[in-house]
């Protein structure tokens, strides 16, 4: 199937070689800033690591310590766990809601799918401040609207029970960004079923449940993984917010794992904290591309079966 | 053949990068340069050290440049290459470099304790430079930030410290007497319930930020034994219960911002002096870089130490850069030389008269503009107290235990616990706090 380097025509040969030329850069690249830095942690994991001082090989004692001694793993295991399981859904509906707005026929509707896209590009740290400001209890806004109408605010970011959920609001504001990944999918959509659809009768819930929702499922598969990998990785807000607080409420595992890293420059845990969310994203994305063919409509395979 | 040795050659080249990225073996490089930067100066050329350093308010890259002008027109041997970090990256590029073995600067702010190993003991180069006298610095911040297990890893550059501003103008209006350097924890209290008035949206004084700072200190708390085997008798011990509860008392005066106020309306990472020079904050704890600001915006203000607790020993949250030499140098001679004349007499008045440094060198210091103002020399007695830092630097594990005793300040802060729940609350996190500290001192080799 596969000829050797001697066996290949000269054609061949200079064919392959510009081959691997032209992909050279992405392989040194991905060795030197992904393969190799990921194949260090793993060895790291295994030893005690203070960056100054050598490495120590320790076995798996930064594991044992992790799921046996340690509190504060579970603790932002959990916190992230939660986080993850509250903001995916909010993310993927109101990504698909706005697209669905934003797909649209009305005047101006190149101008209102920029604004609602400026949220994705500004930067997390702004984003997180701004945020702070209008969630203040009793100087904000949203609780000034609220006032409004009769319902006094609670103190968002520094109420235990209200942290988590506002992390997961403000993470709301930016679903610009799939929500264009979600119009792409929308307009690909061939408007000929929709018409052949409303001949027979279907009224509009029908033909986004039957025709609109399957179609997209490809699309929709692809953000569920993508927005899942980004909600395990949250930081920036807490980071710069709640600093984990209040009482642990937002102490997310990245903060966990910077805290260790970078304050305390416990560089072995450190690595082996890495190397378990890595594991856990795995699993998360193995699980749900399994499950996957049970809903994920995709219309080449359907064509080609 | 020839496009195979082509493509041979290519893996050959990425190799070889590859091996060029990794560290040598500590130790080796040096040496194996060192005829390099030995011929140098056998031809007469002047010898380059490189110099890492951030820009601040206290020495601004212009300030620094003509600091490096002048000292590069009084040593003619000596060039200096001067590279200006972002504060933010500074701490990431130079662990890297440390902890990569190569490509340090010869010269550079070390102030973070995990460097210290990799710093040059300079105490053969202070036994053999008579121009060179220790006792010339404050000897609270030699001790600090210039000795780490009996050698001497940097010298301190520049002095900051924490210190209560209160403003008198708020006081006079509320017809409150100035606080004294004297004033108690409870002075604090019972002033900034006088002071606060929410008719006009005014706090009375500012909380902690977090324990085991110099008010727990003052209280004679510790959150372990001395000898770091200990939690228990020590976060939950009387002196720390005491602190707590002062806490607690502040918080329920209603006096005090919370700390949503604290965290958006405060000045991002440095404390409340937007509020306090707005008139909303009667007494802010604040440091010297904030005294200058509301210098110059024409404050009327008054300096002093954080409040004491009788019986107990006064202490300063205060601070230095350490300012180091990388062993792994190749120049150790011309760095000393650039060292001992940044971080002394002349490089310090240099940034003083040209920046906003504050030095760490008492005789320089009371050459300082305006060292005949109430403030300035409230500010110098502030300096003379006991640090947290000789705590702090002897105890490393001290944040890791903090962390695991978290709990306890938030509860306070949010009003959750009673008072009377101070002492159950202390020795419920015990435990967890005794596991933290035990695993660092394990990790940190005892």
């Amino acid at each position: 199937m596969f000829s050797t380097w001697r066996e290949m025509s000269p054609r061949t040969r200079r064919e392959a070689m510009e081959g691997y030329i032209s992909i050279a850069p992405w392989l040194i690249g991905f060795l030197l800033f992904t393969l190799i830095p990921v194949l260090a942690s793993v060895y790291y994991s295994f030893t005690q690591w203070s960056v100054t001082r050598p490495a120590e090989w320790i076995g798996f004692d930064n594991y044992t310590r992790m799921f046996t001694r340690d509190p504060l793993f579970w603790q932002a295991l959990k916190v992230t766990f939660y986080y993850v399981l509250l903001s995916l859904p909010l993310k993927i509906i109101f990504g698909l809601g706005l697209a669905l707005l934003l797909n649209l026929k009305i005047r101006g509707m190149n101008f209102y799918r920029t604004i609602f896209y400026i949220p994705a590009v500004i930067s997390g740290v702004a984003v997180s401040l701004m945020w702070m400001w209008l969630l203040h209890p009793d100087t904000g806004v949203i609780n000034a609207l609220l006032a409004q109408i009769g319902i006094q605010g609670p103190a968002w970011f520094w109420d235990p029970q209200w942290a988590l959920p506002s992390v997961a609001l403000m993470n709301v504001w930016a679903v610009g960004g799939s929500a264009v990944i979600y119009l792409a999918g929308l307009q690909n959509i061939p408007p000929h079923l929709y018409e052949a659809a409303k001949i027979d009768g279907a009224n509009m819930w029908r033909r986004f449940w039957r025709i609109t929702l399957p179609l997209l499922t490809p699309i929709l598969f692809f953000l569920l993984i993508v927005e899942m990998i980004d909600s395990f990785k949250v930081f920036t807000q807490a980071f710069v917010i709640t600093k984990g607080g209040p009482l642990k409420a937002t102490y997310f595992y990245l903060y966990y794992f910077y805290e260790e890293a970078f304050q305390n420059f416990n560089m072995g845990y450190a690595s082996a904290l890495a190397i378990i969310l890595m594991l856990i994203i795995l699993a998360a994305t193995v699980v749900m591309n399994y499950l996957s063919k049970h809903w994920v409509y995709y219309e080449s395979e359907q064509e080609k079966s | 053949m020839r496009k195979s040795m082509l493509f041979v050659t290519l893996l050959l080249s990425l190799i070889i990068v590859l091996a060029g990225c990794t560290a040598a073996p500590a130790g080796q490089q040096p040496a194996a340069e060192q005829p390099a930067g030995e011929e140098a100066a056998a031809a007469g050329e002047p010898v380059t050290i490189d110099w890492w350093t951030v820009n601040s308010e206290e020495y601004s890259e212009e300030v620094q440049k003509a600091m490096v002008a002048e000292f590069e027109a009084s040593h003619p041997n000596i060039k200096v290459n001067m590279t200006v970090l972002p504060e933010s990256g500074f701490s990431d590029k130079m662990t890297t470099a440390l902890g990569a073995g190569q490509g340090a600067p010869d010269v550079a702010f070390f102030w973070d304790n995990n460097w210290f190993p990799e710093a040059l003991d300079l105490t053969p180069y202070i036994e053999a430079d008579p121009n060179f006298d220790p006792s010339m610095y404050f000897e609270g911040f030699w001790n600090t930030r210039a000795v780490w297990q009996d050698k001497v890893v940097g010298l301190p550059l520049g002095v900051g410290a924490q210190f209560v501003m209160y403003n008198k103008d708020v006081f006079d209006e509320a017809g409150v007497a100035y606080p004294g350097a004297d004033w108690t924890t409870e002075d604090f209290i019972t002033m900034s319930t006088q002071l606060m008035d929410p008719d006009v949206k005014r706090w009375g004084g500012d909380r902690p930020r977090r324990p085991f700072r110099a008010i727990w200190f003052n209280y004679g708390a510790h959150p372990y034994s001395d000898d770091s085997m200990t939690v228990d008798g020590y976060l939950n011990g009387p002196e720390s219960v005491a602190a707590y509860t002062w806490l607690w008392d502040l918080v329920q005066s209603g006096s005090t911002p919370t700390p949503a106020d604290i965290e958006v309306l405060g000045t991002e990472g440095t404390g409340p002096v937007d509020l306090f020079l707005a008139g909303r904050l009667a007494m802010a704890t604040l440091n010297q870089g904030h005294m200058l600001n509301a210098v110059k915006a024409g404050a009327n203000f008054g300096v002093v130490p954080e409040p004491q607790v009788e019986g107990h020993e006064r202490y300063v949250n205060a601070w230095s850069l350490t300012s180091s030499i990388w062993k792994g140098t190749e120049h150790p001679d011309e760095a000393w030389t650039f060292l001992s004349w940044w971080v002394g007499p002349e490089g310090q008045k240099f940034l003083m008269e040209n920046g906003n440094l504050f030095p760490s060198i008492p005789s320089v210091l009371e050459q300082y503009k305006d060292a005949d103002q109430e403030y300035a020399q409230a500010f110098f007695d502030v300096l003379k107290l006991k640090q947290v830092s000789e705590w702090r630097i002897a105890h490393p594990c001290d944040g890791a235990v903090a962390r695991a005793a978290g709990d306890v300040w938030d509860k306070i802060m949010l009003g959750d616990i009673e008072r009377d729940q101070i002492q159950s609350e202390l020795d419920a996190v015990v435990p967890a706090a005794q596991e933290a500290l035990d695993e660092c001192r394990d990790r940190l080799g005892g």
